[in-house]
């Protein structure tokens, strides 16, 4: 027979080829690219040094010039406060649509999803058009004479407040998500069999459904931990300076700054930080889950 | 007995499920509401217009970002795809070494934090174009197809993770009988898989289409002169006059977005049971 059968390793190498050679070219190759740019065996501004040298390392870990390192934990607490916040949020919503809804619960899970398959920065623009010191909260209670035009309530933006608020509003709908697959693929005879046994259902909950549940919630806190440690474009849009974060510092030292060296340290210890975390906690996110 | 709540507690869910729903639908609400207002972006609201509308339909360099956007959405979406059914023939139909390396990097694109994949690309980009003006002369440069090649690295992910569940059910017996009959593997995939993985496939391309449409981290590095719709309009948000014809905008996108996704959601539940006694064996 001439023809190669299908199962054959040259037409899995075929196969193979196209997307393993676009990922290293333009995925793999990159981040080498930035891990030699942050030791200096690589300079393509006229302003890099032109030795290879750990000093950016040094300066960044070296504890007194360490405004990046404070930086860096201020980002790891914001984000601590939204993922658990999303998290303890969500839960209600997964487990009310997974275990108490029985008609139409696809339909009412797509309405949550919903918002988070539209535009990342619209939604962040509508919370800056609503919090603004001229904004549509300020304003109606203006309208209201609830409040002086001359004193807005100075909080509602550029501040912690604001970039917490909109990065939960931002990821509630996609972490339902994961909270109601791990209780949607629930055993309900273990519910039965504890009910049987006598067991309350506010019992039933603490030592049946929550366990079971851990992994949906532990791949949700990942799903919300992860992508907003290095947020910065809702700290550049409601942040102010009090919302400065890391990820503003890493673009900052890329554009404003030109110094390309350091940002590239600042971006590869990001990357590390990330790679840890699934590391840790990989396990528990079946990637599959991201699909409904 | 109702096992997982009592009458009280699930009116308690009833209610947060409402409030949350409130809470995620009326920002958006807002941004609609304030695109119509004759005034500017806060109360008291003025009178309805849609000059905010007309504006916008006018306004050469927006229209030409949204079109950048729609470039780079079409052609990164489409390359995607095709690296996405790939990838997922691999992973479902073949066994081969270094399969859960492969997985592994098929994946990962999905936790890189953007803005770290827009600063490598950039690195990368820059670097390479260093390296050409010093050999040959000449440079690639910036642009819309630094985008492309970023976005579809990031859309990958996505694509596979559509496909795959299809393909997975999709009864190998069908592509063994068109090889049995002498058709080639070309023409088995043409001929069978992709009629049946249609509905995937189109699926696959929206999500890619929307991820790429709006996506701002990666572009923002990469699109030099030519910034694509989010890129304009992240621009744009630090002139207050502009804002309303951005809330107009705005709308129109939320709408069709939403209207799309919700299409392509049905859709692929529809088809699936469709062909459902097609697939699997």
């Amino acid at each position: 027979m001439t023809r190669g059968e299908p199962g054959s390793g040259r037409a899995t190498a075929g196969i193979l080829s196209g997307p393993l050679l676009w990922l290293l070219l333009f995925f793999i190759l990159p981040v080498l690219f930035v891990a030699a740019y942050s030791v200096g065996a690589l300079h393509v501004l006229p302003t890099d040094p032109n030795v290879i040298t750990f000093d950016s390392w040094s300066r960044f870990l070296g504890g007194r010039h360490s405004i990046y390192l404070g930086l860096f934990w201020k980002s790891v607490r914001i984000s601590l406060i939204v993922s658990i916040t999303v998290v303890v949020l969500s839960y209600p919503i997964g487990y009310f649509l997974a275990l108490c809804v029985r008609k139409r619960k696809y339909v009412l899970l797509l309405v949550i999803i919903a918002p988070f398959l539209t535009s990342y920065l619209l939604r962040v623009l509508a919370w800056k058009v609503i919090l603004g010191s001229n904004g549509v909260v300020n304003s109606l209670l203006y309208q209201l004479h609830i409040r002086d035009p001359e004193h807005p309530i100075e909080w509602l933006i550029y501040s912690q407040f604001a970039v917490m608020l909109v990065l939960a509003y931002v990821w509630i709908p996609f972490v339902a998500l994961p909270i109601f697959v791990s209780l949607d693929n629930l055993d309900r005879s273990l519910l039965e069999a504890a009910g049987d046994l006598g067991a309350s259902r506010w019992r039933t909950f603490l030592r049946v459904t929550f366990p079971l549940s851990r992994p949906g919630l532990a791949a949700a806190f990942v799903f919300v931990f992860v992508p907003t440690i290095g947020e910065f474009v809702t700290p550049l849009l409601v942040g102010g300076t009090n919302g400065y974060l890391f990820g503003n510092a890493i673009q900052d030292r890329f554009t404003a700054a030109l110094d390309w060296q350091s940002g590239s340290v600042l971006a590869l210890f990001l990357l590390g930080v990330v790679a840890i975390l699934m590391a840790v906690f990989g396990r528990f996110v079946n990637v599959r889950n991201v699909q409904a | 007995m109702e096992l997982t709540s009592s009458r009280g507690a699930l009116w308690g869910l009833r209610l947060f499920f409402v409030l949350l729903v409130a809470f995620l639908y009326l920002p958006l609400l807002v941004l609609v509401m304030f695109s119509f207002n004759s005034g500017d972006v806060s109360f008291p609201l003025q009178g309805f217009t849609f000059s905010w509308y007309q504006k916008f339909a006018t306004n050469p360099a927006l229209l030409s970002a949204l079109q950048r956007s729609a470039i780079v959405a079409t052609f990164s979406s489409i390359v995607a795809v095709a690296l996405g059914v790939l990838a997922s023939y691999a992973l479902v139909r073949r066994r081969f070494r270094g399969k859960s390396a492969f997985s592994a990097l098929v994946f990962s694109p999905l936790v890189i934090p953007y803005l770290v994949f827009g600063i490598a690309l950039l690195v990368l980009f820059t670097a390479f174009d260093k390296f050409l003006t010093a050999t040959t002369g000449t440079y690639f440069g910036l642009g819309l197809h630094s985008i492309i090649i970023g976005h579809v690295v990031v859309a990958i992910p996505y694509t596979i993770l559509t496909i795959m569940p299809l393909l997975e059910r999709l009864s190998v017996s069908l592509e063994e009988a068109a090889w049995d009959l002498g058709a080639s593997p070309w023409k088995t995939f043409w001929r069978v898989s992709f009629p049946l993985l249609f509905p995937a496939l189109l699926s696959a391309f929206l999500i890619a289409f929307t991820l790429s449409f709006d996506e701002f981290a990666i572009a923002s590095f990469l699109a030099g002169t030519e910034p694509t719709w989010p890129v304009f309009l992240f621009a744009q948000l630090r002139v207050p006059s502009q804002l309303p014809q951005l809330v107009a905008v705005s709308s129109v996108i939320l709408t069709v977005s939403i209207v799309a996704v919700v299409a392509a959601e049905v859709g692929r539940r529809v088809s699936e049971k469709k062909y459902g006694n097609l697939l699997g064996s």
